[in-house]
């Protein structure tokens, strides 16, 4: 079972930064799928059921200029 | 971008997200959120700032600013036409009028520089004018107008609260006194918290008859007997002349006078009243039972700043919690957003300096005697009268002392005095509960002499040593 966890992105100005947010992102345990919007300062993430929306807040990846908070949480 | 995945996600979440954050007060807790807000989102965050009255809320335009002025421009006065030193012969004149235009135009500079100015600068926030109400978790209205947001701030203030005293009418409050055009010669104060002491001070130094009248017998609720009775008998030197634990009967006006009758006494020939009993939160009007948001004498929150709905927080003096304060408003707006944003931050009362600006100032952080007492938990204090410090003597305003609460193990755990400046050193009490250092921490740190402040460190040798056997500036 997996679920889509929907965060909002912010600090993202560039593709650079979608392609790093992407990766810090990707390289999450139990994360399997992403989408990153840099329009909509937005990422979308597929994940194992097990996976709390708070272990991708707390990533690496968003303790400095990029900030993430959780929009909603469904599972598929 | 999409990686891994095929099918493109709906973004239906977001798109009824009308702003990430909407904050209910534009005083300073509404600010320092804005703005904090912004700077940890490269002005990212879609922010609505929606408040009424004039931008910045109470601090500056009818609280902090302008009564610190008023303080200042009385001591002034005051000290021109008293002066301590032997020798000096002085008298001074006041054009009242003239005064208070002049402390408006401050109050509207200080807003537009610290506030007007830099909002401008947010592309990323709206501003909103008017009362907002919940109407439902995720939705205010503003005006009519239907605002929609995923976080919420509310940052509503608070206001004086209004005793029922039959007669009670045609009153100023720190709302309105700053539009008096004549001094009064005779006032009235109602309360005895720190506002009301505040306005007694200054009207007491520009001359008028002040008195001040109380239902409790004590004044500055909260605080230990010594640190009330030293200020009290400072501002009587002063002039003011205090009631206290009275039942007021009615108040009655006849020819523009006031009389206030209590249970005993009447009191004639009032110009102005002045209420000053104590604040209460605003939130009326929010209709915070629709966003699942409890309120108590203030809305609840658990030690983030979050409320009883998750998503929403509250920070300042619209909170449930003891202090009400400019300082203590703009850290929990800052607070209040970094946790919206992953952060786990909280306040520690403990560390927060308080401060009465009458003269002597009574400037206050950490544990009383009085709440230790009610904790149950074991202290032990060591309190030095000012004389015992040169720089007072010097000031001739040696009426004051300097108290010092400490732990088991030496940790300090609260400073207190009743002196000049105190609001200037205060902050050395701070830093001492925040870093949890002893008593012997404080006497091994050189103070300047001759400061006032060294009666802090006077009061830490006092755990160790008798006082009155010690040379001046030895450790
Ligand atoms: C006379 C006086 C002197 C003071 N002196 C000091 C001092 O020397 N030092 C110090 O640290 N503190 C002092 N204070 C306290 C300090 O002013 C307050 O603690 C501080 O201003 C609180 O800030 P706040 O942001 O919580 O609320 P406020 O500044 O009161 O802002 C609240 C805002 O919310 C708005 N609002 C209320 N309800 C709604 C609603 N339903 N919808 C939209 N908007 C709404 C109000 O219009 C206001 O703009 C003093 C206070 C007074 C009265």
């Amino acid at each position: 079972m997996t679920k889509t966890i929907e965060l909002r992105i912010y600090g993202m100005t560039c593709d650079d930064c979608v392609a790093h947010v992407s990766k810090g992102l990707n390289e999450a345990d139990g994360v399997t799928d992403v989408f990153v919007s840099l329009k909509d300062g937005i990422a979308i993430v597929k994940a194992d059921n097990e996976i709390k929306p708070e272990d991708l807040t707390n990533l690496n990846v968003f303790k400095g200029k990029y900030k993430a908070q959780t929009r909603s949480v469904k599972n598929d | 971008m999409y990686l891994r995945g095929s099918t493109k996600p709906r973004l239906e979440v977001l798109k009824m997200t009308e702003y990430d954050l909407a904050i209910i007060g534009w005083g300073a807790a509404g600010f320092a959120a804005a703005i904090k807000g912004s700077e940890l989102t490269s002005n990212q965050m879609k922010i609505a700032l929606i408040g009424y009255g004039p931008l910045g809320g109470t601090c500056v335009n009818v609280g902090c600013v302008p009564s610190k002025f008023l303080i200042e421009a009385s001591k002034n006065y005051r000290e021109a036409s008293h002066p301590s030193y032997a020798g000096i012969k002085a008298s001074a004149s006041i054009d009242f009028p003239e005064f208070m235009e002049s402390l408006n135009n401050f109050v509207s500079t200080e807003r537009e520089g610290k506030y007007t100015n830099v909002i401008s600068n947010f592309e990323n926030i709206d501003l909103y004018e008017g009362l907002a109400k919940f109407i439902d978790k995720n939705t205010v209205s503003v005006n009519g107008k239907e605002i929609k947001a995923f976080n919420f701030l509310i940052s509503t203030g608070s206001r004086t609260f209004i005793p029922e005293i039959r007669g009670l009418t045609n009153y100023y409050t720190s709302d309105n006194i700053w539009n008096i055009q004549k001094l009064p010669e005779k006032i009235a104060v109602l309360g005895s918290g720190e506002v009301a002491l505040e306005m007694a001070y200054a009207f007491s130094n520009f001359g008028s008859e002040v008195h001040i009248f109380n239902r409790s017998n004590r004044i500055l609720k909260g605080f230990d007997d010594d640190i009330n009775s030293e200020l009290i008998e400072a501002l009587r030197s002063n002039g003011i002349n205090f009631h206290l634990g009275v039942n007021f009967h009615e108040i009655k006006e006849e020819n523009r006078k006031k009389t206030i009758v209590t249970s005993t006494e009447t009191f004639t020939e009032f110009d102005a009243i002045l209420v000053a009993t104590g604040r209460i939160s605003n939130v009326e009007g929010l209709n915070l039972k629709a966003a699942g948001i409890s309120n108590d004498n203030g809305i609840i929150v658990d030690d983030t700043l979050k409320t009883t709905n998750p998503n929403i927080y509250a920070a300042g003096d619209c909170v449930r919690q003891p202090l009400k304060l400019e300082t203590l408003a703009g850290k929990e707006g800052v607070i209040a957003v970094e946790n919206m944003l992953g952060g786990g931050r909280t306040v520690n009362m403990n560390e927060i300096p308080w401060v009465v600006f009458t003269e002597p100032n009574v400037a206050s952080v950490g544990y009383t005697e009085y709440e230790l007492k009610k904790k149950n938990i074991e202290y032990s204090v060591r309190t030095v009268d000012l004389k015992n410090v040169v720089k007072a003597n010097i000031l001739k305003s040696a009426n004051g002392l300097a108290k010092i609460i400490a732990d088991r193990d030496k940790k300090i755990i609260g400073v207190h005095v009743v002196g000049p400046n105190a609001a200037e050193f205060i902050i050395e009490g701070v830093y001492l509960i925040k870093n949890k250092l002893t008593y012997n921490d404080l006497i091994d740190s050189v103070h300047v002499f001759p400061t006032v402040g060294e009666s802090i460190k006077i009061s830490g040798q006092a755990f160790i040593r008798d006082i009155s056997k010690m040379s001046c500036c030895m450790d």
